[in-house]
């Protein structure tokens, strides 16, 4: 690992003149360095300052990974400057450093932090507090809440996921990696005031993320902002809204000023720190929901453009060889709820190939009744095949996966599904209803 | 070059926790008052603050009292603290610490019954230091921050204070001139009340702590104005600094709680020492320590990275990887593999216990000027306790905060003219290495050489001869560093940075030399070869001084004011 002679690397900085402006260009040095393991990227580029060239800039502060000031892209990684060595890249490799992307450079190395502090502000990410007690609140450190949170707090707003993210540049309303992550740990936190505000605010956000763990992998704090994203969406699922979607102008009227208190009643659960389990639906304000904005359904059709005639084939529905269907009654039309949906589980068996099984499905099942029709939904969301569930409050139907919605005609709302829910077959014979289970 | 002139009630130097707690205090008790926060790096990334290992010192449980904490801590100063200060401080820690939680939001370890966890640190009496892992300082800062966000105060990012501006008298503070670094202007901002909070961070010395943009700015920017300062000889060395040869990540610490957990120190013949030193050994309070491991290095028993090694493997690797992930992982990241294996270490520079001279409220020796945290001295006397410096940082830029609203209610908000071509002379003065020619002066080399000679003749241990001999040294280096010629364009020059930063080094060098060559005696973090002992009748005094007319500290002692409690108590106290 120690060199005992050394090696000597040649290293490409990124050089950008605001004097001079245009595209930039690199710069290339050659460093002989004694101990690679000794030497981080930081000290990389103090030396090239120090002994080659004065006028290099680049950003750094505390040189011991809890500031966040130096984070950079090496060789095509977003990283800490100061967490990074030299021997962590193969000693035949050259080191190419860059500024981050997605951020305005200001010289050299240095980029503009602030829109990605103005994301930041914008997912409301102070706390909030919930009453004006004097005592520090008793709350377990193995509480559901706590434990949910993990080290999630330990961010240092570095952008290393934010560069690395590939949606931010697509979705100028995506907030991005870490200010979802700080509202995840604030949402959980017990003690905090502004729980539907902040929800509010992030959640048609976390219907940009396409799950691709790029935040996750270059994280210096080791934290998985993929984690606090779908948290949200799985928080938004469990605690659905009564109203239906506002028009954004008045989503924006409604939304609090900073510093101002605009707390709802908290539910029993969430005061007592039990955090993702309460079913905080009774107590939820009406009038204040805006979760799927329209930009979102707009995104949603432009992946089922580009993604569904892909994955159409492979995921959902048709079958490449042709099966017998086995109809499977699903109850009395006559039970079922006018102009409601009703989930109803299937039970059957099911020949696969060498062997038969015993299946279980669940079906929705919607009965208009002005039209006098039936509509049968698979269950599985067009997506990755998770289980969709109907939401009754919001009336749509919703994956806890990926955080798809879809409308009660079946057709995508929002998030990563590719095409409509895929609908079943089925026929009603004297007022029993079957269903055609391929 | 032009500048731009803005208006503030009031200014706030640094953007550590004493900083923004202030501004959140002031804002909090009077939101009309137009606040503005200059930091010299990003939105709350710069300071010491966010780089707190350990914790906080608080009074919490009903088996510990106020009492207690303030002994502790006097003790630990070798009784030359200011009383009044260091019980302001223990008092007013309990409501800090909880307001921390209650109305910024930051989430300290717990019990398992729900409260709030304390452990154990060096000096103490009672368990009381309050923490968050072993990251304490990002999740205080990190709220904190928030908490700015959320109010109407103005920061200024990368922007630094090169100067305080002054009436015509100099007795009264009108603001600071300020360098915007990325686009590299001058900044005047006019301020009816001004806070230094910069934090010192001695960097002065060739291993230190801090990061390396922390260049004791607020302490020389004191000095220059007039402010009148104490205890300048009092310089605190952590003991276990990690040694990573050619690295800017050299000197960073390996936490105290190693030792506190039984962690031993070897020297370079593989032996253990510290029974030669102090009954406690390794446990020993950090001024012993660090001048053992120091004295064993010059008595040419150094391991062959040049310092001693600390050995926490013999507790068992599992113990060690279980009870100091972080410490592990940052040994790790250069090969040293802690929970098997004995590291190597060093003193390294770590806090200036000495700073402007303040009352409790933070009022200096100039109107319309608050010094709070690390720029501020007397809290902690001659050697701070782990856990009290974040303490002090929090508690008293809480009270400066109250201090600066309050200040408004009896004072006008418009200060008084800033004395005429002042603002021109400092202008001129920091340009200057643009404008020079010839052979130039290499800064970075001025800064090295700066550093070795204040860590060999005026470090962990000194003597009259060599701290002689080092005034003539750091009068050398100043005449130098006006022969420094900075090239580049005017927008983030770091050269032209680490010149300011050098320029500040420098004044406070000179300080620290002439204070601790007034001090003839051991006390706490002052140590004399030629004085080796601590000498009760004639040490009981503090350091104070001011810029002279000849461009050195002018100084003056006097006794220490045993307001609260004896010499005598303070002795007996027993932790």
């Amino acid at each position: 690992m120690a060199q005992e002679q050394g090696n000597t690397r040649k290293v490409a900085i990124y050089r950008y003149d605001p004097t001079v402006g245009g595209d930039g260009h690199y710069d290339h040095y050659d460093l002989h360095i004694e101990d690679e393991t000794n030497t981080t990227i930081l000290d990389v580029l103090l030396r090239i300052q120090r002994e080659q060239d004065s006028t290099l800039a680049f950003r750094y502060a505390c040189r011991v990974n809890m500031c966040g000031s130096c984070a950079v892209v090496i060789n095509g990684r977003e990283g800490l400057a100061c967490k990074t060595n030299v021997s962590d890249f193969a000693e035949s490799k050259d080191l190419t450093i860059r500024p981050l992307n997605h951020f305005p450079v200001v010289k050299d190395l240095v980029v503009d932090m602030g829109p990605f502090f103005e994301k930041y502000e914008e997912c409301l990410p102070f706390f909030e507090p919930r009453d004006m007690s004097e005592e520090p609140a008793i709350i377990r450190p193995d509480s559901i809440e706590r434990r949910a949170i993990g080290f999630s707090t330990e961010c240092i707003a570095c952008g290393c996921c934010v560069s690395s993210c590939t949606m931010v540049n697509y979705h100028d309303g995506y907030a991005g990696p870490a200010p979802l992550n700080r509202a995840f740990t604030l949402l959980l936190d017990s003690r905090d005031a502004l729980y539907e505000e902040r929800l509010d605010r992030v959640l048609q956000s976390c219907y940009n993320c396409r799950t691709e763990f790029n935040c996750t992998e270059v994280c210096p704090k080791e934290i998985s902002c993929t984690r606090s994203i779908k948290f949200i969406q799985r928080l938004a699922i469990k605690e659905p809204f009564r109203a239906k979607a506002k028009s954004k102008a008045e989503a924006a009227a409604s939304a609090p000023a900073h510093g101002e208190n605009v707390a709802a009643e908290p539910c029993a659960a969430h005061a007592s720190g039990e955090a993702g389990q309460c079913g905080c639906d009774e107590n939820l304000d009406t009038g204040r929901r805006n979760f799927l904005a329209k930009v979102t359904v707009g995104l949603g059709a432009v992946s089922a453009l580009t993604v569904g005639g892909v994955l159409a084939s492979t995921f959902v529905g048709q079958s490449l060889d042709k099966k017998e269907p086995v109809w499977v009654p699903a109850g009395k039309l006559g039970d079922l709820k006018e102009g409601d949906v009703t989930t109803v589980n299937l039970r059957y068996v099911e020949n696969v190939g060498f062997y038969n099984q015993e299946r279980v499905k669940p079906v929705m099942i919607y009965r208009n009744q002005e039209e006098d029709k039936v509509v049968v939904y698979d269950s599985r969301c067009t997506h990755l095949g998770c289980s969709v569930h109907w939401d009754a409050r919001q009336k749509l139907f919703l994956c806890a996966c990926h955080g798809g919605a879809f409308e009660l005609d079946g057709s995508v709302k929002a998030g990563p599904p590719p095409r409509p829910l895929a609908t079943l077959e089925h026929r009603v014979e004297n007022g029993n209803i079957l269903i055609a289970m391929v | 070059m032009s500048h731009e002139t803005l208006k503030t009630d009031i200014l706030i130097l640094g953007m550590g926790a004493a900083g923004q707690l202030a501004a959140l205090y002031a804002y909090d008790a009077n939101p009309d008052l137009k606040i503005t926060i200059v930091t010299k790096a990003l939105k709350g990334k710069g300071g010491c603050s966010r780089m707190v290992q350990g914790g906080l010192n608080v009074v919490l449980n009903d088996s510990d009292s106020h009492e207690k904490h303030l002994m502790d801590t006097l003790k630990g100063g070798q009784y030359v603290n200011d009383q009044d200060l260091a019980r302001t401080l223990v008092e007013e820690a309990t409501p800090t610490i909880k307001e921390m939680e209650t109305r910024f939001g930051c989430f300290f370890d717990r019990n398992p019954d729900g409260t709030i966890h304390q452990k154990p640190f060096a000096g103490q009496s009672f368990d009381r230091t309050v923490h968050k892992g072993d990251l304490t300082g990002i999740e205080m800062i990190s709220r904190t921050t928030e908490q700015i966000m959320k109010r109407d105060i103005q920061v200024l990012e990368e922007c630094r204070a090169v100067d305080l501006l002054t009436d015509d008298s100099g007795d009264e503070v009108t603001g600071a001139l300020m360098l915007d670094m990325k686009q590299g202007r001058f900044v005047v901002i006019e301020a009816a009340a001004t806070l230094v909070a910069t934090g010192g961070g001695p960097t002065q010395y060739s291993f230190h702590a801090p990061g390396p943009e922390k260049s004791v700015d607020g302490l020389a920017m004191l000095y220059r104005a007039g402010v009148r300062l104490r205890d300048m000889e009092m310089i605190q060395f952590h003991p276990t600094g990690l040694i990573i040869p050619g690295s800017v990540v050299a000197g960073s610490l390996l936490e105290e709680g190693l030792r506190g957990a039984g962690a031993h120190l070897y020297n370079g013949e593989g032996k253990r020492y510290m029974h030669k030193y102090d009954p406690a050994e390794e446990r020993a309070t950090r001024d012993v320590v660090s001048r053992s491991a120091f004295l064993e290095m010059l008595a040419g028993r150094a391991c062959v990275e040049g310092g001693i090694q600390i050995d926490a493997a013999h507790m068992g690797a599992e113990f060690v990887l279980k009870n100091f992930p972080g410490m592990a992982a940052r040994c790790r990241q250069f090969g040293y593999d802690l929970a098997r294996e004995r590291v190597p270490i060093s003193p390294t520079a770590h806090f200036v216990m000495g700073g402007a001279d303040i009352d409790k409220n933070c009022h200096t020796s100039l109107r319309r000027l608050f010094v709070a945290g690390e720029d501020s001295g007397g809290v902690h006397g001659g050697n701070r306790l782990g856990g009290n410096g974040i303490c002090e940082s929090a508690v008293y830029g809480r009270q400066a905060g109250k201090s600066l609203a309050r200040f408004f209610r009896t004072n006008s908000s418009t200060p008084p003219e800033t004395a005429p071509g002042l603002v021109d002379e400092l202008k001129k003065k920091f340009t200057e290495p643009f404008g020079r020619s010839g052979s130039t002066e290499d800064v970075f080399q001025l800064r090295r050489q700066l550093q070795e000679c204040n860590w060999k003749k005026v470090g962990v241990v000194r003597n009259g001869q060599d701290m002689e001999s080092a005034i003539g040294e750091i009068n050398f280096l100043k005449e130098e560093s006006k022969k420094v010629k900075v090239t580049g364009g005017d927008n983030y020059n770091m050269v032209w940075n680490t010149y300011i930063d050098l320029t500040n080094m420098i004044d406070v060098s000179d300080m620290v030399v002439a204070s601790a060559l007034a001090r003839k005696e051991s006390r706490a973090a002052h140590y004399r070869s030629d004085f080796p002992d601590q000498n009760d009748e004639i040490g009981l005094f503090n350091t104070y001084l001011t810029l002279g007319d000849n461009g050195l500290p002018t100084l003056h002692s006097e006794p220490v004011d045993f307001k609260y409690k004896s010499a005598e108590e303070c002795r007996n106290h027993k932790k």
